[in-house]
């Protein structure tokens, strides 16, 4: 079997060495510890010495050539052998050196990939005349709208810092963005005193010279810069609506089911009541949200688990029914409760509702009723303004809120094929799946709506 | 200088002649037939002896035909790390760890896989199977015996033995993670200390003070064991083996260490002499001493019992090592064996060997060490050709399993910092917080109350200032050397692995007083004074530290940080990392900074310090901030060199209110401190020029400029947070220190601060560092060292300049480029 001479590998960093002399050629006779060929590196020297006794049977290379390391350089076998599986495509010397001398491509890392960068054209390309500015400055300058044209520099080698700019501001170089973006583009100046606010300089004034005595501003041709708003502070009322409106949607698991009901009955009772009061025979104005309200309290009483509280690791379960009413007011929302309402008839009812809301209005109401732990359950009507379909919003910790929408008519089937349209009130219940299920809610829901279709009451 | 001893005139100046006994050379000449006779071994012995010499062969065969061939065996694999072979000295290395236990350590060369082999083979026949099972299973949690057990196809424990040591090595030699120390030490530096095998060294000669500190270490805290320090003979040729030696050979060990410390360190020189130092021929070329065991004489009387015997038969060396470990045991080292071997590799698989014959080689091929033995076995009628033949076969067949296994990225894979790209910036620093590193009672002279050092810092006044803002006179004010003392001393009451030592520590107590009270309160032992041999006081603080004590070395000026460049740039800030974090490096070394002394003894040189790798690098500049960072850099576990200055030892606290706590506290490494507080410009200052950064924060309040003034008492860490802050708000700063300004620390903080700040900034960061001079004389200082109007000047010239002021130093950037050109 013949045996392959390879270049040897004389060290990491050598990728291929010179072949400088061959000691041995084709046909030549070789005995163990015979030098082959020489080599060499750019550090040294070698001899490469035969581990083989035999003949040379193939040389692969030429003087001179730089071969890879570990590349085949000779076969030594016995005269005759057939060496085709060991050339292995491979040429011998004479026939292609220069192919075979081409150094092996080298290993190499793989490369992380490039990063080009893109030569855009220079933003501001260093001009003569440029003025320096330190960041500090710039970063000022651009927060107060600073005209730099009339920024008298104070910094080494004539840089403008950040004093440069405050005394600018203060002897009022200032220009409107506008004035600073359409100077930037056409090469205006502007005035060192505008007719701008405290003699800032606006688009407008670019190109003149200082006003004589700057006016104030008149129209509103151009939008100025500085303040088309004001900023109020959040009345308490305010920040008290924002969190706890805030902290019910973060906190808990609140969605809403629609269903509307005939309304005929309420308007019916209604009827009655406006009538009876008219007629003196009483004295409390029973609304349609009053016949709702007790609707509502009948379907609490039997649906327990809607008249509770959420506590996060318990619920807490109210005998009684204090139903929470949503008051708009002049400050904001106010939410106060008729305590036991489950008691009342419905003249009791209207009569403490009406009294709870007025004292919203007057400012007068107690404190302790508006708290979202007071009622049980709250009731926001926006009929009376049209609204459709709402979704309310829970007043934590309680774990449902109805929202009554708008009567209108819609097609009812009134049986043997007879279609009417006949008034639907909208009903919104949100409640907290934390809490209640949706079967649930939704059984609760067409049972408020059972009330109100069945609605009975005593004027009395 | 002890005054016991008495530098006699008469005595010194007697004529009279040096005796040294003669040096024993190449005296063994027993046959296996003796020593079997002798019962130094047994059959089995002898045929464990050709065994591991064997393995060794077959080991570095295996790694140069990977470098020369890119195979073993016919499996490819490409090795780029470095293969410093030994072929040849096989019997130098089997004879070495014949008689060492794993309580006795070697400290190797870049030239050690045969030693560490050796001394792993040897401990696994010595183990008990619970011992050798136990350290393979916690080792690296057991990751490293799994895999090696991939390939281990029955056998003894004993066996698996053999199979995880050589898997480990091969392992760490290819860098990969189950490799002993992750692959992060590599060839030159594999090693593995539940076996007794300490850190080889890539540094030629590094080992040569290590292994001096490892004896050390054993001795105070009384360890069982040697310490082997396996050198080249061209390590002969390096000062710090030399330093390493003679730290080795102090007189003080044997005159004046007390009670059962009295004695000669328990450390065996072992020169492996393979006649050649890279390329140069040690005898005849590049050394003078004809033997290396020669050198034995220089040092002490005893020639420190130095002898050559013969490399090439191992059972030579294992009588060496035998004879001198007897003399280690019985107190009367440093041992020295010159063995001579010969390598048959070149340096390494690049050298062409153009220094030598193939005469020269076949010579010693023709009485191989390992051939040689085998015959001699033969012969005696130990083993028959046949049983070596399955020795060899056996072992070859392990080494080919554990090579696919070590070569196998699947189950020895390497490190990924690409996914975890901070894995091994998460090894540089150990950021331990222990105590005492040792269980022991710290032995002391007296209760700490009663040192005449403590009872005088009672008396002293522990803020600079009386309550009407006078300061105290310099007797009654506690300095910041007291401050340190105070941190010191109670560690030394805390911690009984604690020693300090450096030129002048004890009696003189440190050149500069900080250690005055220490000789009262501690045992020679505790503390002492070395020879002026920088390296050696580094090289050994490394090797007490990484073998599990605490010390605090002293370098007494700043500038001969030079004369121990390799051990503080090279050593001490790489072993935690390069260990895979196996080793800790409690040191905490005092360099002291100079003023008044001229161009070798006034230099800052913080900056060489920062810019290694691995070290902390701290440097206070009140007392407060000396007591609390000197405080946490002894209770960690990272090298630490703290900077001392000279202009400020006596310096009273002036910023910290209440004064310096008589109590323990620590002030965390890393965290600037703002001093004085100021809207208008930043000034960042490191060590003794704070207080000329707090004149120069007066001269700018004189113009109406409020500066807020900023020590970074630390330098690595660094938070910047505080500095930012301070930027953030004043838009100005001018970072100062000591440091000639080129190349400085300071350019770095402003380079950072740049980036960091850019949109804050009024001006570029102005660095104010010394002039690119010699240090002059003291009394042209002021030319020199960043002075208080410098800041002015700088921010006149270069910030904002002030109406109507005259800079008097030209410190503009036309100057500076100017200087630059000049390289000045």
């Amino acid at each position: 079997m013949a045996s392959v001479v390879i270049m040897p590998k004389q060290g990491q960093s050598v990728e291929s060495c010179i072949l400088t002399e061959f000691k041995k050629n084709k046909g030549d006779k070789v005995a163990v510890g015979d030098i082959l060929f020489a080599y060499e590196t750019d550090k040294a020297s070698f001899e490469e010495e035969s581990k083989v006794e035999g003949t040379v049977l193939a040389v692969l290379y030429n003087e001179g050539d730089e071969i890879p390391v570990l590349a085949n350089v000779m076969i030594i076998g016995q005269e005759g052998e057939n060496i085709d599986d060991l050339l292995g495509g491979a040429q011998p010397a004479a026939e292609a050196p220069a192919a075979a001398a081409a150094p092996a491509p080298a290993e190499k890392p793989v490369a992380a990939p490039e990063i080009t960068v893109h030569q855009s054209a220079p933003a501001a390309p260093a001009v003569e005349g440029k003025r320096a500015i330190s960041p500090r400055a710039k970063a000022l300058a651009e927060k107060l709208n600073i005209n730099l044209a009339y920024v008298t520099a104070t910094g080494p080698e004539g840089r403008i810092i950040e004093r440069d700019i405050e005394a600018a501001a203060a002897s009022g170089a200032r220009q409107t963005p506008l004035a600073a973006k359409v100077a930037a583009e056409t090469g205006a100046t502007a005035p060192a005193a505008g007719s701008g606010l405290a003699g800032m300089a606006r688009a407008c004034d670019l190109g003149k010279a200082a006003p004589a005595a700057a006016p104030a501003a008149k129209g509103k041709d151009v939008l100025e810069s500085g303040e088309d708003f004001e900023v109020r502070k959040l009345t308490n009322i305010r920040k008290v609506i924002a969190k706890s409106m805030y902290a019910s949607l973060q906190n808990s698991a609140q969605l809403t089911h629609h269903l509307s009901a005939d309304a005929r009955r309420i308007q019916a009772l209604r009827k009655q009541a406006k009538k009876l009061l008219e007629e003196g025979k009483l004295d409390v104005n029973i609304t349609l949200n009053d016949f709702i309200c007790l609707a509502v309290i009948r379907a609490l009483k039997k649906f327990p688990n809607v008249n509770t509280h959420f506590l996060g690791d318990s619920i807490k379960y109210y005998n009684k029914v204090h139903l929470g009413l949503a008051v708009d007011t002049e400050r904001g929302l106010m939410v106060p409760c008729v305590k036991n309402a489950d008691d009342l008839s419905i003249v009791g009812l209207s009569r403490q509702l009406k009294a709870v809301a007025d004292a919203c209005k007057k400012g007068s109401i107690n404190p302790d009723i508006l708290s979202p732990e007071a009622a049980t359950f709250t009731v926001s009507n926006l009929g009376n303004y049209g609204v459709e379909v709402f979704t309310p919003i829970i007043n934590l910790p309680q774990s449902a809120i109805l929202g009554v929408n708008t009567i209108v008519p819609r097609p009812k089937d009134l049986g043997g094929g007879v279609y009417a349209f006949v008034p639907h009130i909208g009903l919104s219940l949100t409640y907290d799946h934390r809490s209640i299920d949706g079967g649930e809610a939704t059984r609760f829901l067409k049972q408020i709506a059972t009330e109100l279709e069945t609605l009975e009451v005593v004027f009395e | 200088m002890p005054k016991s001893q008495f530098a006699d005139p008469d005595f010194l100046r007697k004529a009279g002649e040096v005796k040294i006994a003669p040096i024993p050379v190449n005296q063994y000449n027993k046959t296996i037939k003796d020593e079997l006779k002798e019962k130094h071994f047994t059959k089995d012995d002898l045929k464990h002896i050709y065994r591991d010499m064997f393995t060794i062969r077959e080991f570095e065969t295996m790694l140069n035909l990977v470098k020369t061939t890119g195979g073993y065996n016919g499996v490819e694999y490409n090795n780029p790390g470095p293969a410093h072979l030994s072929m040849g000295q096989e019997a130098a290395a089997v004879g070495m760890a014949y008689n060492l236990t794993t309580d006795d350590f070697i400290f190797g060369s870049h030239r050690s896989h045969g030693e560490i082999l050796a001394k792993g083979l040897r401990s696994i026949e010595i183990l008990s199977d619970k011992e050798l099972t136990k350290i393979m299973e916690e080792f690296w949690g057991g990751k490293t015996l799994e895999v090696a057990k991939n390939g281990f196809k029955g056998g003894s424990v004993k066996d698996l033995g053999m199979h995880f040591l050589l898997y480990g090595a091969m392992a760490e030699i290819f860098a990969r993670t189950t490799g002993f120390n992750k692959g992060l030490g590599g060839s030159m530096h594999t090693f593995f200390t539940p076996f007794g095998i300490y850190p080889n060294n890539a540094i030629v000669g590094g080992s040569g003070s290590i292994a001096v500190g490892a004896a050390l270490y054993k001795k105070v805290n009384r360890k069982k064991g040697i310490v082997v320090a396996n050198l080249g003979d061209g390590a002969l040729g390096r000062g710090p083996v030399m330093e390493g030696m003679t730290f080795a050979s102090m007189d003080q060990f044997t005159q004046l260490w007390e009670g059962d410390m009295k004695g000669g360190l328990p450390i065996l020189f072992s020169i492996m002499d393979n006649q050649y130092a890279m390329g140069g021929q040690t005898r005849g070329e590049t050394e003078g001493y004809n033997f290396a065991a020669r050198i034995g004489a220089g040092f002490n009387p005893d020639s420190m019992h130095a002898e050559r015997v013969d490399g090439y038969n191992p059972l030579a060396v294992i009588d060496g090592f035998r004879r001198k470990m007897a003399l280690l045991a019985e107190k009367k080292g440093p041992a020295l064996l010159d063995i001579v071997t010969y390598r048959y590799a070149g340096h390494s698989p690049s050298d062409s060997s153009t220094y030598r014959t193939p005469e020269e080689i076949k010579a010693w091929e023709a009485i191989d060490c390992i051939k040689c033995f085998g015959e001699k076995l033969v012969e005696a009628g130990v083993a028959t050709e046949k049983e070596l033949e399955e020795i060899q076969a056996k072992q070859k067949s392990i080494i080919f399993e554990m090579y696919k296994l070590a070569i196998d990225l699947e189950v020895s894979p390497r490190m990924d910092l690409v996914k975890e790209s901070e894995l091994l910036g998460d090894m540089m620093f150990s950021n331990g917080s222990v105590d005492s590193m040792s269980d022991a009672k710290p032995e002391v002279n007296m209760p700490l109350e009663e040192n005449p050092r403590v009872k005088q810092l009672a008396t002293k006044e522990r803020f600079a200032f009386d309550e009407n803002g006078k300061p105290f006179s310099a007797i009654k004010t506690f300095g910041i050397k007291d401050a340190l003392f105070e941190a010191i001393v109670d560690r030394f009451y805390k911690d009984a692995s604690l020693v300090a030592y450096g030129e002048e520590n004890r009696d003189w107590g440190g050149a500069f007083a900080v250690y005055r009270g220490l000789t009262e309160a501690l045992p020679y032992h505790r503390l002492f004074n070395s020879p002026i041999s920088e390296a050696a006081i580094i090289g050994t603080a490394i090797g007490y530290a990484m073998c599990g004590g605490r010390v605090i070395p002293e370098i007494m000026y700043c500038d001969f940080l030079g004369c121990c460049g390799d051990e503080v740039f090279n050593q001490l800030p790489k072993w935690q990392a390069m260990s895979g974090n196996i080793l800790k490096m409690p040191v905490v070394v005092r360099v002291s900074v100079g003023s008044k002394y001229g161009a070798q003894h006034s230099q800052d040189w913080t900056s060489l310090c920062t810019h290694i790798p691995g070290l902390k690098v701290v440097f206070p500049a009140t007392p407060y901030d000396a007591k609390g960072l000197m405080n946490s850099a002894l209770q960690g576990t990272d090298p630490v060199i703290f900077f001392e200055s000279q202009r400020i030892y006596g310096q009273g606290e002036e910023f910290h209110k209440g004064g310096v706590p008589k109590e323990y506290y620590e002030i965390p490494i890393g965290e600037p401190d703002v001093k004085k507080e100021g809207k208008d410009v930043t000034i960042l200052s490191i060590g003794a020029t704070l207080y000329r950064a707090m004149k120069a924060a007066k001269l700018f309040e004189e113009k109406g400029i409020s500066a807020e003034v900023i020590d970074a008492r630390s330098l690595v860490p660094f938070n910047y947070d505080k500095v930012i802050e301070s930027v953030k708000k004043t838009g100005k700063i001018i970072i100062a220190a000591d440091a000639s300004a080129r190349g400085s620390f300071l350019n770095d903080l402003a380079a950072n601060i740049a980036s960091f700040c850019f949109d804050y900034l009024d001006a570029a960061p102005v660095v104010l560092g010394s002039r690119n001079w010699i240090t002059p004389c003291h009394e042209l200082e002021e030319a020199f060292f960043p002075q208080p109007s410098w800041f002015v000047d700088a921010y006149h010239e270069r910030i904002a300049p002030i109406a109507g002021y005259t800079p008097t130093a030209n410190l503009t950037n036309a100057e500076l480029q100017t200087r630059a050109k000049k390289g000045i």
